[in-house]
Parts: structure tokens; C-alpha cells; sequence
């Protein structure tokens, strides 16, 4: 009769979530208080199983959980029929990365929507999107891979139309959920291919047979275009800015932290089963034209928003771009033998800029909140002069924005610096492309701080917004700050195991 | 001549006639049509993939047989079938809404996000 | 709502409504043994209450009741995934199957006519499940009906 919660660390991080998710309906019954205490329980419990679990892969090394038998840490893998959890070093870089903006929306959340009736929805539902995207990222077979982007597409639609007196919140909603429905349909298909001529789910097992033949084909190409769109990727970015704009600002980072999950998915299910029977240099260049399209069109839509939302919204899908070009460049290198040159930066600068671009993302939508909260308006052209009465969302925001820059001490440029020193060496003009990007988002961020914060003071707003959510950012402002600060530990500490936790050895 | 292939004809006719509907149709409502329409099709592609002749359904009360078929595929199905709920259900309703603010279910008048 | 259908219809549905709901329960409890299950039975108790909204039009508000039924089930069932872990398993290992208790019988080997008592925490987490989709369902008809109600001024 003993239990160690180290081991069982995978599951409470989708378990804490669920229960208490649950339970803030059944607490609002009985008061406010108790409501608002349980859902940040359920917050803090969930993100602490997630550090759990990253120190003990990062201690003792990955293992993989076993549902429902009575040995929970099995030492050979008898059955591939059971459900089964990777915890290894990709998911603890992908849970980190989510549980910090998990804990930062939260916590902000508490102010922001302050006096919305329905909270225990709310609240509800943000728990369920977090064990939805852990879910998906921890899961080692295609059955629950299908079952958790559903329920984190269903619990995400809910949260991104929760202000339903907002007609365009209701729209983003449903175009949103369209697709995803319709993704998660065609995802169905291609499993169904592949259990139909293979008989198994398991990812390990599958990477093991696949063959590569022409239903292998099909079925990578539905599920690399679903995950694509999920990640809201270029060709198929179309419901990112919609919904970044108009769903609630404390929601606003989450879902692209969703979308990141989506990512994290796709890159777990090409380098880990794919990659062998399909060839890396495809897939790769596959990743790299598609980064490129992402970074190029992405910055170059933002350029005329004048919704500061929406203009953030752009520059995230730009964003996305670089990851996808460094670990497309990171995964071509593994077949033609220059991982050792630069393959291996690429893939630490692209799996560094994804933890990176979670937290100052999520640090830029809530400022942007802050700003929308304070003023009520959306529009560029109507703001003005905000830093007289608000100087730490200034701040705030000045950290987050020179970060998605890549201004030189701030962590974004850490990463972006690894992406254009290996890039440079595969084409030297990708590395000119990710530049000119970057100057452009510089632009950008300077143009959203000229016009929402410089200038004038307009007596738009009386004054700052509520602590919590002054709290939230600053929680999110301190994790920037010491990724600036440790480039060098978090590449070495929490990368570098991620790479290992792939299966790429060098 | 072999008739095993026919349920799958079945299911690329019901995909296409759903993406068809999703694709073309502007009634809000007739595009969640769609989407159940894909959803079906999926559902029966997921039935089909599983059958094996000769063999009986994996449940053991009164079974006329003990050689059975591995429900994988089933237990697939009806989870897509209870998603297909809640998905369905969800979409109805944001329709409903869209309809209150908007005052219509016309898919090129509700695109006011751009604006 | 405030419709109401005529007497033939109102009789037939309180005749019938009894029964949709046993058989929603029957399907429930043999979830474990015959197709059904949860989802299934939840589904079918549900269908009930869209036959008395069809028919009555209005009733009580039942929408606080339903949806602490929904919570109330699902906080059951990831409780009983999760007792796996605090016996020393793993989350949903079946404690329960053939320990002797409430459905706890030993299941016999090969083809057999069902025994109900057995399966452990399956029979139980169907029972949850089937509260939380009956109660969930209902509510989303409900609300369905209540929010197309207040359109119909346009139409």
C-alpha cells in the first residue's frame, strides 16, 4: 500500500486539472470564495505535478506510465494495447512551457473577469483546456492523441466565446471550432489508416513497422495538415488572427499556447515516428517551406492592423515560422550527416525559441489585455499616451515586445541568435529572411509602443489595472528576465533533454 | 464479386458530401450538416475497417462464437460518436448566438471579424 | 416556452416517458456485459426530457439541478480513476473486479449468459457517466430550447 507521487506525476497533471475542474461548479454552489480558491488549487496543484515530473526526468531520466495495470514504471513493454504516457524530456519542456502560461492567464484571470456571471464555467473550462493540451503532449498513442484534441478544441471553443454579448467572439468561436472539428474528423481517418494496416496505436510500435508506403503517405500528410493548422502555420493561419483578437484577453495567450501544443504534437509525431520510414530531408524541407511562408506572410499581414490585438496575433504566426524553419533545418541534418555542424544548434535554438515565444507571447496578449482593459479600445489610432498613467504595463510590455524582437539581452534573442547561426550554414539566404523578419517585428512593436503608450497623456484611462493582473505579468516578466539572464543553463538543463527525449542521437 | 468494398465506397461518398456541404453550401446550419454528414462517414469507415468475416462482436454474454474481433475500432467509433455530440451541440448553439447579435445564419454576412 | 401540444401527445409522453427512462438504466447497469454503457444509457434517459420539453413546452427550471448532477458524476468518476493510484496501482486500475464486493464477482471463463454483479469499477464509472451525459444532455436541450424561444418573435 504504498504510492509515490513521482511516478505517478504524468497522470495527476491531467487528473488535477479534470477533478478539479469538476469540483468549481459543484464549490460555486456554495460560495464565491470557495470557487475562486479551488480553481487556483487546481492551478498551482497542476503546474506543481508538472515540475514533479520535469525534475524527476531531468534526475533520474524518462519513463514511460502504464494505464490501469498495478506495476505503474514497467521495466519491458509486454503490451502495446495499454495507454501509455511518455514523460520524457520533450514533454517536460513542452509541459513547462504551457503550465507557465497556464499560471500566468490564470492567475490574471481572477481581475480581468471580474463580474461575468458563469465564472465556474470559466473556470471549468480553463482547467479542462490545460489538461486538454497536457494530454496531448504526454500521450504515446493516436487513440488519446484524437481524444485530447478534441477535448482541448471543444474547451477552448467555450472559452474563446465565453463573452457571448460580443457577436464577433461567437463568430472567431465557430470558425474556430470548425476546423478543428473538421481537422479532428480527418485525424480520425488517417488513424484509422494506420490502425488498419498495422493493427497498433502505439507510437513506439508504429515507428518501429511503418514501412512507408502509400497509405503511411496519406495518413502523414492528414495528420501533418491538421497539426499544421492547429499550430495556425501560414496556408492555414486564417482563424489565428480572428481568434486572438476577439476571445477574452486572459484567454488570448492560453490558446496560443494550444496552438504551440499542436506544434509540440506535430514535431513529437514526425521526429518520433515518421522521421524513419519517410525520409528527414522531405519532411525537414517540408517544415522549412512552410516556416518560411509562416514568418514572411505572417509579419508582412501585420503591417497593416491597426487592432493591437490582432497585430500581436500576426506576429505570433511569424513567430511560429521560426520554429518551424530551425527544426525543419534541425531535422534534415539528421539524415545527410551535418547534425554534428549545425544541426544540433538548430534544433536547440528552435525547441529554446518555442519555450521562449510561450512566455513573452503570453506576456504581449496580457499587456495588450492590460491596455484593453484600462481603455476599452482595441483601435491603435485611438490610443495614446498610456505610459503617464500606466508605467508597469509600459514596462511590462516593453520586456515582452523587445524579447519577441530579438533585442539583444532579452531571451528571444538567445534563441533567434542559435536559429540564424545554424540556418546560416544550411542557406545563408534563409538566415537574411529571418532577419529582415525580425527587423520587421522590431518595427512593429516599436509602432504598438509609439502609438499605444508614447505621446501625450489622452485621459483614456484613470489608471493602472487591478495587482492580480499586474501580478500575472509580472510572474511572466521575471521568467523572461532570467531566460535572459541563464540562456546558457536553460539550453543545457531543459533543451537539450528534450532533443534526447525525441530520439535524435547525435 | 466482392461486396466487402462497398461500405467504403459508401464512406468516400458520405466525405465528399459532406466537405461538399461544408465547402458550398453559405447556411451556417447546413454546414454543421456537413460536419455530421463527415462525421458519419468517418464513423462507418472506422465500423467497416474493424469487420472480419466469420468473426463475432467482442461480447462475451451469449456469444455465438468465441472467435471475436478486436474492438479497438469500436471503442474509436464511440468516442467520435459522443465528441460528435458535444461538438455538434456546441456549434448549434454558437449559431444560435450568432443569430441573436447578427440577425442572420448567411456564412459571407457573418464575417465581421476583419472589420 | 410556451407552447403546449394537445392531450393525445401529453398523455402519450407521460406514458412513455416512464419507461425510456428504465431502459436508459437498464442500459446503464449492463454496460459491462451488453452494448451500452454510460454514454448510451445517459442518451436514452436524456431523450425523455426532450420528449417533455416537445410536449409540455414549459416546465420547472431544472438547469441548477442538472448541471450539479454533471459535476457530481464526473468528480465520481476521476475520483475512481484515480483511488487506482491511492491503492498502489495506477489511475483506472480496476480495484474492484473480483474482490467480493458490490460488483466484485469473479467473472467466469469463455461464453456465458452475463452475470451483473461483476466488473469492478467498470459498472461503476458507467453509472457515473450515465449520470453525467443524462444530466448534461438535458441541459443542453433545455437551454437549446429556452434560447430558440426567444428568436421565435422574428421568424
Amino acid at each position: 500500500m504504498s504510492f509515490d507521487l513521482i511516478t505517478h506525476s504524468p497522470t495527476m497533471v491531467l487528473g488535477i486539472p479534470l477533478l478539479f475542474a469538476f469540483l468549481t461548479p459543484l464549490a460555486d454552489k456554495v460560495s464565491k470564495e470557495l470557487r475562486d480558491a479551488v480553481f487556483m488549487m487546481g492551478l498551482l496543484l497542476t503546474v506543481f505535478f508538472v515540475f514533479v515530473m520535469s525534475y524527476e526526468v531531468y534526475t533520474s531520466g524518462a519513463w514511460t506510465y502504464v494505464f490501469g495495470g498495478t506495476e505503474s514504471r514497467p521495466t519491458s513493454l509486454t503490451s502495446y494495447f495499454r495507454i501509455m504516457f511518455a514523460a520524457d524530456g520533450f514533454s517536460a519542456l513542452a509541459t513547462i512551457t504551457v503550465a507557465i502560461t497556464a499560471l500566468g492567464a490564470g492567475i490574471y484571470s481572477f481581475a480581468f473577469m471580474d463580474g461575468h456571471s458563469g465564472m465556474e464555467k470559466y473556470y471549468a473550462l480553463f482547467l479542462l483546456t490545460f489538461a486538454g493540451v497536457n494530454g496531448m503532449i504526454l500521450t504515446a498513442d493516436l487513440f488519446n492523441l484524437f481524444v485530447w484534441f478534441e477535448v482541448t478544441s471543444i474547451a477552448s471553443c467555450g472559452l474563446i466565446a465565453f463573452q457571448n454579448y460580443r457577436g464577433k467572439s461567437v463568430e472567431a468561436a465557430l470558425k474556430y471550432m470548425l476546423i478543428s472539428v473538421i481537422g479532428g474528423l480527418f485525424l480520425l481517418v488517417s488513424i484509422g489508416l494506420l490502425y488498419g494496416e498495422y493493427g497498433v496505436l502505439n507510437f513506439y510500435y508504429l515507428a518501429a513497422v511503418m514501412t512507408g508506403g502509400l497509405v503511411d503517405k496519406i495518413a502523414l500528410a492528414i495528420i501533418f495538415v491538421v497539426f499544421a493548422m492547429k499550430a495556425s502555420s501560414v496556408p492555414m493561419h486564417m482563424w489565428a488572427p480572428d481568434v486572438y483578437s476577439e476571445s477574452p484577453g486572459s484567454v488570448t495567450p492560453f490558446i496560443a499556447i494550444t496552438s504551440m501544443g499542436s506544434l509540440f504534437v506535430l514535431f513529437r509525431i514526425l521526429f518520433g515516428m515518421f522521421r524513419f520510414s519517410m525520409g528527414a530531408v522531405e519532411l525537414g524541407t517540408l517544415l522549412i517551406i512552410l516556416g518560411l511562408l509562416s514568418m514572411f506572410i505572417g509579419v508582412s499581414m501585420a503591417l497593416k492592423q491597426s487592432d493591437v490585438k490582432r497585430l500581436i496575433g500576426y506576429l505570433s504566426v511569424s513567430q511560429i515560422g521560426y520554429m518551424l524553419l530551425a527544426v525543419g533545418v534541425g531535422l534534415t541534418t539528421l539524415e545527410n550527416g551535418d547534425y554534428g555542424t549545425f544541426g544540433a544548434m538548430a534544433l536547440e535554438g528552435g525547441f529554446f525559441h518555442m519555450i521562449n515565444d510561450g512566455v513573452y507571447k503570453a506576456l504581449l496578449f496580457l499587456s495588450a489585455a492590460a491596455v484593453v482593459y484600462a481603455t476599452g479600445t482595441k483601435d491603435l489610432n485611438r490610443l495614446g499616451g498610456l505610459a503617464h498613467r500606466m508605467p508597469y504595463t509600459t514596462v511590462f510590455f516593453l520586456i515582452g515586445g523587445l524579447s519577441i524582437a530579438g533585442v539583444p539581452p532579452l531571451s528571444g534573442f538567445s534563441s533567434k541568435l542559435l536559429i540564424y547561426k545554424s540556418i546560416y550554414l544550411y542557406h545563408p539566404i534563409l538566415a537574411i529572411i529571418a532577419l529582415v523578419v525580425s527587423i520587421i517585428t522590431f518595427a512593429l512593436i516599436g509602432k504598438i509602443f509609439y502609438n499605444a503608450f508614447l505621446g501625450p497623456d489622452l485621459g483614456l484611462t484613470r489608471g493602472e489595472v487591478p495587482t492580480s493582473m499586474l501580478a500575472a505579468m509580472m510572474i511572466l516578466t521575471v521568467i523572461v528576465v532570467v531566460f535572459s539572464l541563464f540562456p546558457n543553463y536553460v539550453v543545457a538543463e531543459i533543451v537539450v533533454p528534450a532533443i534526447e527525449g525525441l530520439g535524435v542521437i547525435p | 464479386m466482392n461486396f466487402t468494398i462497398l461500405p467504403f465506397v459508401m464512406v468516400v461518398l458520405l466525405i465528399t458530401m459532406g466537405l461538399y456541404t461544408v465547402l458550398f453550401k453559405r447556411n451556417l446550419i447546413k454546414m454543421i450538416m456537413g460536419v455530421a454528414i463527415i462525421q458519419n462517414g468517418v464513423n462507418l469507415f472506422l465500423v467497416s475497417l474493424a469487420y472480419r468475416d466469420g468473426y463475432a462482436a467482442p461480447i462475451w454474454t451469449s456469444a455465438p462464437s468465441s472467435d471475436m474481433v478486436l474492438p479497438t475500432p469500436h471503442a474509436l467509433t464511440l468516442t467520435s460518436i459522443v465528441i460528435g455530440v458535444a461538438t455538434t451541440a456546441l456549434m448549434l448553439s454558437f449559431v444560435i448566438m450568432l443569430k441573436r447579435h447578427y440577425g442572420t445564419v448567411d456564412s459571407n454576412e457573418t464575417r465581421r471579424c476583419r472589420e | 416556452m410556451n407552447w403546449k401540444m394537445s392531450r393525445v401527445v401529453r398523455t402519450v409522453t407521460d406514458i412513455m416517458v416512464v419507461p425510456i427512462i428504465v431502459y436508459g438504466i437498464y442500459l446503464i447497469i449492463h454496460g459491462h456485459l451488453t452494448p451500452g454503457g454510460g454514454f448510451q444509457g445517459g442518451a436514452v434517459i436524456a431523450s425523455s426530457t426532450a420528449l417533455l420539453i416537445v410536449s409540455y413546452g414549459s416546465f420547472r427550471d431544472y438547469k441548477k439541478d442538472f448541471s450539479s448532477m454533471e459535476s457530481l458524476g464526473l468528480t465520481l468518476f476521476i475520483l475512481l480513476a484515480i483511488f487506482g493510484i491511492l491503492l498502489g496501482a495506477t489511475m483506472f486500475h480496476n480495484f474492484g473486479a473480483g474482490t467480493g464486493g458490490l460488483f466484485g464477482g469473479t467473472v467466469p471463463e469463455g461464453i456465458n449468459p452475463g452475470y451483473v454483479n461483476t466488473g469492478g469499477t467498470i459498472p461503476m464509472m458507467n453509472i457515473m457517466v450515465g449520470l453525467e451525459v443524462a444530466a448534461a444532455l438535458s441541459l443542453i436541450l433545455w437551454m437549446m430550447a429556452k434560447a430558440s424561444d426567444s428568436m421565435e418573435v422574428e421568424a
